[in-house]
């Protein structure tokens, strides 16, 4: 009786694995493929619609933006202040489009740290000035380079452009403040060349590993889960908590912290909130091509993919609504600033536990068994 | 009764058991490497600044950085020294007291095959399993055997039983069998593999693979009792156990499980492996082995240690059938609540997620915030917190802790969380409005877990 039972069991395997065999060798012969969603047609819409096209505006900003500074550095006029501010303005919406992205390339060179660690550590920042011998991008360099530092040089060192000139002119430290100034575009734009090399053919090919089939599905380091932890990180940790809830008093015992918010000097913070918010949705919907929201439509999930477009289009109209600068904003009316805070947190819920469920991807922003 | 204690001493070739400790040391050893070079020494005993100890276990703490390497290092050696049978009581002891010491420091990282390696080697403990084919019974052969009691190798097989057939029923429910969930979301994950990928997607084969597992968890025993269907069964094993190796994150399990089986074997087998093992040792060693026909001994335990070995494991397999029930003293979806989820080897039955957000308010200055979780937890116990209620709460009391240091008196502290499981729609998890500072952990029902089907919106908005 028993030994009937195992053969049948053994007989159904291999009956089953037989069935599909033959099921799979005549693909050819007009049966119907089983529907299936096109994985890697989404991957190589992000890689080159978004990502690759993200890096290469945000490389050509930092050119612009080492430029500027040379310019200003060399002539140091407020006409030529205020290119570097928009220069600077400019890098730091288009850094909105893609800094998402840390995995792979980004990841390795932890760009996000680099570029953009905020509040900046403005002691730090005038201890270099006066100092010399720092390196941008060292562990204790790191709130005192990028994005942060610039604003802070070119927008925070008085109340007018003219006041702000003369710490580059008429000021004793004027010389080594330009160095330090010139040396953070540098540092910014060679970490950016950097990233964005990488993606290229020509540099290290990070598309070809993105796109390639060994990285398919969705298992642990399989691109769309590389890409899914990635924003979803981001958007926990950069884009609710850094932009909103850190400045707003969320995290910190109920104070707010509007010194914190992330353009605190060139006061466009909410701008930035709201340029990262678009480009989210974007990476979600996969702007025109396809995207996670349709993967999630094809696995019969249309009304989460809906209740999150939905979700993120109520945060990008509140965030809109909220006024630069996004500290005096904090000041004034921060309960404003909390709704946005709480409208952005219901999102987290639907990306983070029901969109990751549904995907089949596991949350591993750290590595371990189960069972 | 007589019959069952008649058979249960019924002499039996010493080779199975032997040869398990063998295997398990082996596995054991390769387990602790492949931990140590994945830095999870590190990353889980090191890192974590907080840890969730089990209740009743709360002394149990990580022994800093050098303590918990050479804890590991300790545990390596007396792998191998149960592997190759040398100093074999002291050495399972001490794997024994440093393995379960070291799961019980924090539950986020509890698996149900360490439950069942701790299981296993405390059981080695009372076992003779190095009177032969060890580095002891040559250092002195007084020690050694052939034959000793069919119950040292009975409670190893019944303890596999055991396992395997609540792992079985545990998949006995709707979602499994009807729903084929959660595997109907596991398996697509994994489309994109080379041949079997296309099959992975179909939503018949995650019928498949449910009702198969059930069918394996809950019969495989008995097939590999069976002396006619053990070969087969052993394949089955083999495939099975493989399968999910390459299909699931699940470690070690897998591999453990398959040379754990190879108990069910008979004792003609083993002696033949161990023969064969014996003949390249000697070969290795030059030592051409003589093989004197020596008188067959076999091993008879006093009647007093009897007594105490028979009561010692009838409690022993009481509880282990008595402790996976105990989740029906619970009301409520055992999934969505997990009281008495663990130690009943419910294995890859659910794809549950969550998120939990605590919510702090300080009465006297009416001010309220949230906890950043990140900053007190790694990323794999934030993870675990969010869909296991015991932990939420005892970081609750945590953050309490952590919170009257830095001078406030009476917080309120209350969680914002949400769980999706096996697919459906997230849910509020933790009733929103509990003050966790003022919850006790314990047996008792947690009552301030939210029913899984609940009307759909509560409002936790702070409005």
């Amino acid at each position: 009786m028993n030994r009937i039972n195992t053969f049948a069991g053994c007989l159904l395997v291999a009956l089953v694995l037989l069935v599909y065999a033959c099921d799979s060798s005549d693909d050819g012969n007009g049966t119907s493929p089983t529907p299936e969603f096109d994985q890697a047609g989404m991957l190589e819409n992000y890689a080159d619609n978004l990502i690759i096209p993200g890096y290469n505006d945000l490389q050509a900003d930092a050119n612009a933006l080492k430029s500027a500074a040379d310019v200003f550095t060399a002539d140091p006029t407020t006409a030529n202040l205020e290119n570097l501010q928009n220069s600077l303005k400019s890098v730091r919406q288009s850094w909105q489009q893609v800094n998402f992205y840390q995995f792979g390339p980004a990841e390795t060179s932890i760009l996000r740290s680099v570029l953009n660690t905020y509040p900046t550590d403005t002691d730090k920042v005038d201890q270099n000035i006066e100092n010399g011998g720092y390196t941008l991008g060292s562990v204790d360099n790191i709130a005192a380079g990028g994005f942060p530092a610039i604003d802070y040089l070119v927008n925070g060192l008085g109340d007018s452009n003219d006041e702000i000139v003369v710490s580059f002119t008429l000021d004793i430290q004027a010389e080594n403040r330009k160095t330090y100034l010139t040396d953070n575009a540098n540092f910014v734009k060679s970490n950016i060349d950097l990233v964005t090399d990488s993606w290229q053919s020509s540099g290290g090919d990070y598309r070809g590993t993105f796109l390639d089939a060994t990285n398919a599905g969705t298992g642990v380091g399989s691109s769309t889960s590389l890409l899914v932890n990635a924003m979803i990180q981001h958007y926990e940790r950069y884009l609710r908590d850094g932009k909103i809830g850190i400045p707003a008093g969320v995290r910190s015992a109920g104070v707010p912290r509007p010194m914190a918010t992330e353009a605190f000097y060139g006061g466009y913070s909410a701008e930035l909130l709201v340029a990262n918010l678009q480009a989210f949705r974007d990476l979600f919907t996969g702007a025109n091509g396809s995207g996670l929201d349709d993967n999630l439509i094809f696995l019969d999930s249309e009304a989460l993919a809906s209740d999150i477009r939905s979700g993120l289009d109520q945060a990008i109209t509140e965030a809109q609504a909220l006024t630069d600068p996004l500290s005096g904003n904090i000041e004034n009316n921060n309960d404003q600033v909390i709704e946005v805070f709480t409208s952005l947190q219901e999102v987290m819920v639907l990306i983070k536990v029901d969109m990751t469920s549904a995907l089949g991807i596991t949350i591993n922003f750290q590595d371990n068994d189960g069972d | 009764m007589k019959a069952i204690i008649t058979y249960l001493n019924k002499p039996i070739s010493i080779a199975p058991l032997a040869m398990f400790r063998v295997l398990f040391g082996f596995i054991m050893l390769i387990s602790i490497v492949r931990f140590a070079l994945n830095g999870w020494i590190k990353t889980l005993y090191i890192d974590p600044q907080f840890y969730f100890p089990f209740f009743g276990f709360e002394w149990v703490q990580p022994l800093g950085p050098l303590g918990m390497y050479l804890m590991f290092a300790v545990m390596a050696i007396a792998a191998m020294m149960i592997m190759i049978g040398f100093r074999y009581r002291a050495a399972v002891w001490l794997f024994f007291l440093c393995f379960t010491y070291v799961e019980l420091i924090d539950k986020t990282n509890y698996l149900n095959h360490y439950y069942f390696v701790s299981i296993v080697s405390m059981l080695l403990i009372f076992l003779p399993a190095n009177r032969s084919f060890s580095v002891d019974s040559r250092l002195s052969p007084g020690l050694k055997v052939d034959k000793v009691p069919r119950w040292t190798i009975f409670i190893i097989q019944l303890q596999l039983a055991i396992v395997y057939f609540y792992a079985g029923a545990a998949k006995l429910n709707a979602q499994w069998l009807v729903d084929a969930m959660p595997l109907k979301i596991w398996l697509p994950a994994h489309a994109h593999l080379p041949v079997i990928g296309q099959f992975l997607k179909l939503e018949l084969t995650a019928y498949f693979f449910s009702w198969a597992g059930a069918f394996y968890d809950l019969t495989i025993v008995f097939f590999l009792l069976n002396r006619r269907t053990r070969l087969a069964a052993y394949s089955v094993v083999v495939v099975f156990h493989l399968t999910t190796a390459l299909l699931f994150q699940i470690g070690m399990f897998p591999y453990i499980m398959i040379l754990a089986t190879l108990i069910f074997f008979s004792p003609e087998f083993h002696e033949k492996l161990i023969s064969k093992i014996n003949s390249w040792i000697n070969l290795v060693a030059e030592n051409s082995g003589g093989t004197e026909a020596l008188p067959e001994r076999q091993l008879n335990y006093k009647k007093g240690m009897s007594w105490f070995l028979g009561i010692l494991l009838v409690l022993h397999f009481s509880l282990q059938l008595l402790i996976p029930l105990r989740s029906k003293l619970y009301t409520g979806e055992v999934f969505w609540t997990e009281q008495g989820y663990r130690f009943s080897w419910r294995v890859m039955l659910m794809e549950k997620a969550g998120m939990v957000v605590l919510h702090v308010t300080d009465p006297e200055t009416n001010k309220s915030w949230e906890v950043p979780n990140y900053q007190y937890l790694t990323a794999n116990q934030e993870k675990m917190m969010a869909t296991q209620p015991d932990m939420i709460l005892q970081f609750a009391h945590y953050l309490e802790k952590q919170y009257q240091t830095a001078g406030y008196s009476d917080l309120k502290i209350t969680a914002e969380s949400y769980v999706t499981l096996n697919g459906k729609r997230s849910r509020l998890f933790i009733d929103p409005q509990t003050d966790l500072t003022q919850v006790k952990d314990g047996w008792g029902a947690k009552s301030w877990i939210l029913p899984m089907n609940q009307p759909k919106q509560i409002s936790v908005r702070h409005d």
